[in-house]
Formats: C-alpha cells, structure tokens, sequence
C-alpha cells in the first residue's frame, strides 16, 4: 500500500517550489536576470560579448567564462566546480560562431541559498542570456530531483527534505519548442528532441532505476518549468502601439 | 506540452517567440529566396529562432525578430553615436557599444586629406555612419553619407548623451514621428540625435529644458502613445505650476 508523502512546506512530491523571475534587474550590467525557486535565489548578470578571448581558447568561436560568488565566504572548490558545469551547459545552448573571438563573463551571485542551487543557477544564467540578447540555440531548463531510502523520488527539494534523501541530482534539459515543422522532424531517433538531456550531475548513491525515475519526472516538470520561462519571456517583449 | 504539428508560419508572424522556436519550413518555399534579419538562423531546412523578441515579416519576403536589448548588432547603414576611444596612425578607435572595437578612417569626412585630420580626444561623441559589419571583424565607420556629403555627421558638442535600449531608439526613430518627441516639441525646443546602438543626445538653451527632455524620454520606453502623451501634458503643468 502506497504512503502519500508530503514534503515539510505541504507539497506532494510532484510540485515545484513557488518560481519568480525578472529579467533587467541590474542598472549598469549589460544583462541580468533573478530566478528564485522558494527560498533559494540566484542572480546571474552578464557582460558581453566584449572583444577577444582568453588565451588558449579558439579564435573562432565566442568565449563563456563564469564566475561563481557564495552567499558569504571565499570561492573555493564547490565553486570552481559549479563555474566548470555552468560553463559546459552554457557552451552548449549558445551558438558560439556568430560573435567569434569574444568573451562574453557571466556573474553567478547567490543571494540565498536553500538547495537546488546549481539548478537556479542556470536557470538564472539563461534567463539572462536572453536578457543580453546573445544567440541561443534553445533554452535551457535545469531541475533538481532527489531520491529517498524507500526509492521515492521527490522534485525540486529544500535544504530540510535534501538531509533526508540518499541521493540527488541536478538536470537540465532543453526547453519545449513551437515549431511549423511536423512532429517526426523534430526527432532524433525515436525520441522528441526536447527529451534530450544537456546535464546531469549526481551526488551520493542510487540505483540506475532510481535514476531513470528521476530522469522521467525532471522531463515532465521540465515541461512545467519551460512553459512558466516562455510566458515570463513573452510578457516582457514590448508591445508596439 | 507537445509540440503543435504543422502550425502555419502566419501564425508565428506578429507573435512572440523564444530560442529554439522553427517558425519556417524551407520545404515549403522551393524557388523562392528569403531574406532572414536579425535573431534568425538556418538549421539545415529549417529557419529557427536566435533571440526571443517577436517575429515581424515584410513583403514580400524579409523576416526578422524585433528584440530590445542593452547591446548593439553591428549593421551596415546604421546611423549610430560613437565614443572615442582611441586614435591611431590610420584611424579612429570608436566604441559603439557592440562586440568589437570600431574604425573610423581619418579621411573619411567631407573634404578630408592628409593635411586636414580632425583631432579627436578620446571621450569625443560622433555621429557616425557604419559602413562594414561583417562577422569577426571590428566595423567600419565614415562621417560622410554614401555620396560623399557630411550630412550632420560628425562630432556632437555640447548637450547631454544618455544610454537607452535598442528597442527606445527605434522607436524614437519610426515614422511618423513618435508621440513624444512630437509632444515635447511642442512645449519646448530642443535638439536630438539618436543613435541605433541604444544612445541619444540631447541639446537645448538651458540645463532645465535638457534634463526634462531626457528624462521624459527615458520614462516613455514602456508607454503606448496616448500615455506618452499624457505624461508630457502632466510634466509641464507640474512644471508650470511651480
């Protein structure tokens, strides 16, 4: 017999944290977003493109470089290691050959810190990408799910439920496109593109079931988050009179 | 949510869209040829979406996606206000608040030759004309217009520059004429240049009447015009009032 369970704020499993975002939100910087999912807020601003590239890197293609700034305390390596991530993923929704041999930095501050921190991140650094107006290749969604001992999988946790778990990871996939094409052009294989996955970062130990689980409920509440993303976008595209 | 199959492309024209969106079909325009404008780029067959903003067509056949943002695309034929930067043996460097540094040539402005170069300090504000923007490649710019006239180009002095978005310089700029220019100019006289890279200066006989244009200006990006309208009429009877 199944238990229901109810996470410590009164949600099912199933629901996401209360989600806000703004875009614009930093005068000087060239743009800026804040996304917040519950208690956990993240503000990503971005300088760029701004001409040449560090060195080593390729002189054909724009440059992403992330600087990642804790709450409180000195960067250290979980940050290093979330400026790493948050660089891969964006290097991947970015087209990188329409600006070559230029840099484009994005800030990551943490303003709070309640969990699901990478996830906001990123969903922040996107919505600020669009607000800098550098050509993205489709969005990026990004969802944290946790896994409990009885094997249950539990979406978007705060810091209390992520004490309780055994494992979690952290998505992102792309978002849901509209598009003129039929539906079978959009597969790659037998799969509907946007069921693709861009990152994935486990920590702790679960089965690989557990993991396909949690891959099945980021894609559906991914499908959630994608949709709040577009009409946040859309009411802020200015109407002409 | 599923994609829509097979929506028309009429329904995307005027509509706001978000990266990642197709809004075209190559397979259904064979012979024909589409010229795509900003924020649109070709997948294989498919025209998808760059930048979110909304997606505008011209007959009989340009599309673009109309957006607002802080920085500034290079495009030839633009007419934009420029900051020096920097002069060189060759030319000026000049930012125009876009990816890459921009080169003004000394000889070009109207009448230019070795012995006559303009000296610019850095920190100088020109109104320029762009003449090359090609990708991976600093722009070009001329103070002179396509048949070798100065036609207003060239160094802005006195008044005030402030920076907007790309979105309220377009705006400033569409014909007819946007309400609050044409609101203000009538209450008040005053000069402007205003930039497609997101900057406008502004001149007029006192400070007074150039920091109530400016700011009038700034507040007008998110009204309609009957707003904008509203808001001149309320600025000068407060104005007067005092």
């Amino acid at each position: 017999m199944e238990t229901l369970l109810f996470l410590v704020d009164g949600r099912t499993p199933n629901q996401l944290r209360p989600l806000t975002c703004s875009r614009n939100v930093l005068n000087r910087i060239h743009g800026s977003a804040s996304w917040s999912q519950g208690d956990t807020k993240v503000v990503a601003a971005i300088y760029g493109p701004k001409s040449g590239t560090k060195k080593g890197e390729n002189l054909e293609k724009a440059c992403i470089e992330v600087i990642w700034k804790p709450k409180t305390g000195q960067s250290g390596k979980p940050e290093k290691e979330y400026e790493m991530i948050l660089r891969r993923t964006l290097q991947s929704i970015c087209l990188l050959n329409i600006h070559p041999n230029t840099t484009t930095s994005v800030i990551v501050r943490v303003v709070n810190d309640d969990d699901a921190l990478l996830p906001c991140a990123i969903n922040a650094s996107c919505a600020a990408l669009v607000d800098v107006g550098i050509p993205l290749n489709h969005l990026a969604v990004a969802i944290c799910c946790g896994v409990v001992e009885s094997g249950f999988v539990i979406l978007d946790p705060s810091k209390i439920e992520e004490q309780k778990m055994k494992a979690f990871v952290h998505l992102v996939f792309p978002n849901s496109v509209l598009s003129v094409l039929p539906e079978e052009s959009l597969h790659v294989g037998d799969e509907a593109k946007e069921h693709g996955l861009i990152s994935s970062v486990t920590h702790g130990r679960m089965s690989v079931d557990d993991y396909l689980h949690c891959l099945e409920r980021g894609r559906a509440a991914s499908a959630k988050l994608s949709a709040f993303l577009r009409k946040n976008l859309q009411s802020q595209v200015p109407s002409n009179t | 949510m599923e994609d829509k199959a097979s929506t028309s492309p009429a329904s995307f024209i005027n509509q706001a869209v978000v990266p990642g969106d197709v809004v075209l079909d190559l397979t259904n325009f064979s012979n024909q040829t589409i010229k795509l404008g900003g924020g649109l780029y070709q997948d294989s067959d498919a025209i998808s979406v760059m930048k979110a903003g909304k997606l505008k067509f011209s007959k009989p056949n340009k599309y673009w996606v109309e957006s607002s943002q802080k920085r500034y695309v290079p495009c030839v034929e633009d007419h934009v206000l420029g900051i020096v930067v920097d002069s060189r043996s060759d030319n000026f460097l000049v930012d125009i608040k876009g990816p890459a540094l921009a080169f003004l040539p000394v000889l070009a402005f109207e009448g230019g030759t070795r012995r006559n170069i303009p000296r610019f300090e850095a920190g100088t504000l020109l109104y320029v004309r762009v003449v090359k923007a090609n990708v991976g490649m600093n722009p070009e710019l001329s103070c002179m217009d396509a048949s070798g006239k100065a036609a207003e180009f060239g160094p802005l002095k006195d008044g005030y520059m402030f920076e907007s978005s790309t979105g309220l310089s377009r705006m400033l700029l569409s014909s007819p004429t946007c309400s609050i220019l044409e609101a203000l100019g009538k209450k008040v006289s005053f000069e402007i240049a205003v930039g497609l890279n997101g900057r406008v200066w502004v001149n007029a006989e006192s400070p007074s009447n150039i920091i109530l244009v400016s700011n009038a200006i700034m507040r007008s990006e998110s009204l309609s015009r009957v707003q904008q309208q509203i808001m001149v009429d309320k600025l000068f009877q407060r104005i007067q009032g005092s």
